[in-house]
């Protein structure tokens, strides 16, 4: 028989479960979303009560379930400057801080991981462009990376639909993009400006290769990873990074449930995660 | 001075690189100086099992966490049995973080832990005991409970039971509960076992 209602006390159980397990934590308000998603996992499960699907969840030693149930409870979109705070603490404060404490003339290197289609690190080069005063004295370099070879070509190719570009204001639309029939094109300036490369972010082989980094923007990609990759990709990033570079993980991610490595710094537009100054 | 284009080619230091990337070569660079080529040592050599020892015997001498969390995170990823023994001798460490380190990452080793959980939950030292419970925390296995039933059942020592009976008021079931209200006759003196015993019948009375 399929399962068709959650009870107020399970979805209690489970939303405290789901919230230590991922850090994302459903509001009421999400209740119609949660319980639809949870409702189709125990049918493809055959799970006759949620009980039985919950002791599953939870005990379950490849972890298979809960990976599907994070896919679906996940929705894998993105946009230009979406969570644009923390593109306001780039440039307000983490750049201020990096710049204040170099003592050559290195080039800044950002990186932005998972590329997707390329909002993201479009996005950065455009806030540096558009609100970092100090980009006229420094060199920046923004490096966007991705595991999918086919996303990253449409990340070269920088062509994007009405949807990703709702929430660019209209000047900054005409300054850097032109239209191609429904679509945007980002300007040949913007695309020349990013290098997009491969990786996967849990082989140590592909993470060698990005290095010296002062900004890490990883954000809503280690929600999708069990504990175990997640530790060790904080620990790539580590090395990847400069001493005194930042890690921006997405706003429902902490840092400090995955690895002690980081500092936490609370910034007044985000909270923000640094390998300590004078770390080696 | 602008937005500027990377090198394809990624930046790379040899920094890391200066002996021969095999097993002894690699055993070596653990002892490195420099704390970045013992970290990209102790995360290459989870190609090599027959490493655990060598991991284990830095571990415990090695002054930097940032090392530490890598060697960790590699016997994790190795797992087998020696890397879990390893993981265990942690626990009797005098070292809190590194105790609580090795805590989480035989979190991550169900399987390979599951063995050795009985003995663990009958150490003679009642602190490796409440750690076991500890690894219960988050250890996905099915025997779970009956564990912790068995620590709050047989273990004389009130801490360790204090530890578990928290524990089953986020896991218990229904087949707890005879347990607990046992448990609460052998402790009936002491208030803190009163209070989580009633409130982990309580959560598992509201299903």
């Amino acid at each position: 028989m399929e399962p068709t209602t959650i009870s107020d006390d399970e979805f209690q159980k489970f939303r405290e479960f789901f919230y230590r397990k991922t850090g994302i934590l459903f509001e009421d308000s999400k209740r119609y979303f949660v319980d639809k998603r949870l409702l189709e996992r125990m049918t493809l499960t055959a799970s006759e009560t949620f009980r039985s699907y919950f002791t599953m969840l939870r005990f379950q030693t490849s972890g298979e379930e809960l990976q599907a149930l994070i896919n679906a409870m996940t929705v894998n979109e993105t946009y230009f400057f979406r969570e644009e705070y923390q593109f306001q603490c780039l440039v307000n404060s983490m750049l201020e801080e990096i710049v204040a404490r170099r003592t050559t003339n290195t080039p800044i290197r950002i990186w932005s991981v998972p590329s997707s289609s390329g909002e993201e690190p479009y996005s950065i080069a455009i806030y540096l462009l558009e609100y970092w005063p100090h980009l006229s004295h420094w060199d920046v370099e923004i490096i966007s990376s991705d595991i999918d070879t086919q996303i990253l070509n449409q990340a070269r190719r920088g062509l994007y639909s009405p949807r990703a570009i709702q929430h660019l204001p209209a000047s900054l639309l005409k300054k850097y993009f032109h239209r191609d029939g429904e679509y945007y094109q980002i300007e040949n300036d913007l695309r020349d400006a990013v290098e997009f490369t491969r990786v996967n972010v849990s082989d140590a082989a592909d993470m060698r290769l990005h290095r010296q980094f002062d900004v890490i923007f990883c954000r809503n990609l280690l929600i999708y990873f069990d504990d175990l990759s997640r530790k060790q990709t904080a620990e790539s990033f580590y090395d990847a990074l400069n001493p005194g570079g930042f890690v921006c993980l997405g706003h429902s991610e902490s840092m400090s449930r995955i690895s002690s490595l980081f500092r936490v710094r609370k910034f007044p537009e985000a909270i923000v995660y640094q390998k300590p100054w004078g770390s080696r | 001075m602008a937005l500027k284009k990377a090198a394809a080619q990624a930046i790379t230091t040899d920094d890391e690189r200066q002996r021969d990337r095999d097993l002894d070569g690699l055993v070596l660079a653990l002892a490195d100086a420099d704390p970045l080529a013992r970290r990209w040592a102790a995360r290459d050599l989870v190609a090599y099992p027959a490493a655990t020892a060598a991991l284990i015997a830095r571990l415990v001498v090695e002054p930097e966490p940032s090392v530490m969390e890598v060697i960790l995170t590699t016997l994790t990823r190795i797992g087998d049995e020696q890397a879990v023994i390893g993981l265990v001798q942690c626990l009797r460490s005098e070292d809190a973080m590194l105790r609580n380190a090795a805590i989480e990452a035989m979190k991550l080793l169900p399987d390979e832990v599951a063995p050795m959980m009985g003995r663990l939950l009958a150490d003679t030292d009642p602190d490796v005991r409440i750690f076991a419970v500890n690894v219960l925390e988050s250890l996905r296995h099915p025997q779970v409970e009956s564990w912790l039933l068995r620590v709050i059942s047989d273990d004389a020592h009130i801490n360790v039971c204090a530890t578990a009976v928290d524990l089953l008021g986020e896991v218990g079931s229904e087949i707890a509960v005879p347990a607990l209200l046992a448990l609460k006759q052998r402790f009936t003196e002491e208030p803190y076992i009163q209070f989580a015993a009633d409130l982990a019948l309580k959560r598992i009375a509201a299903g």
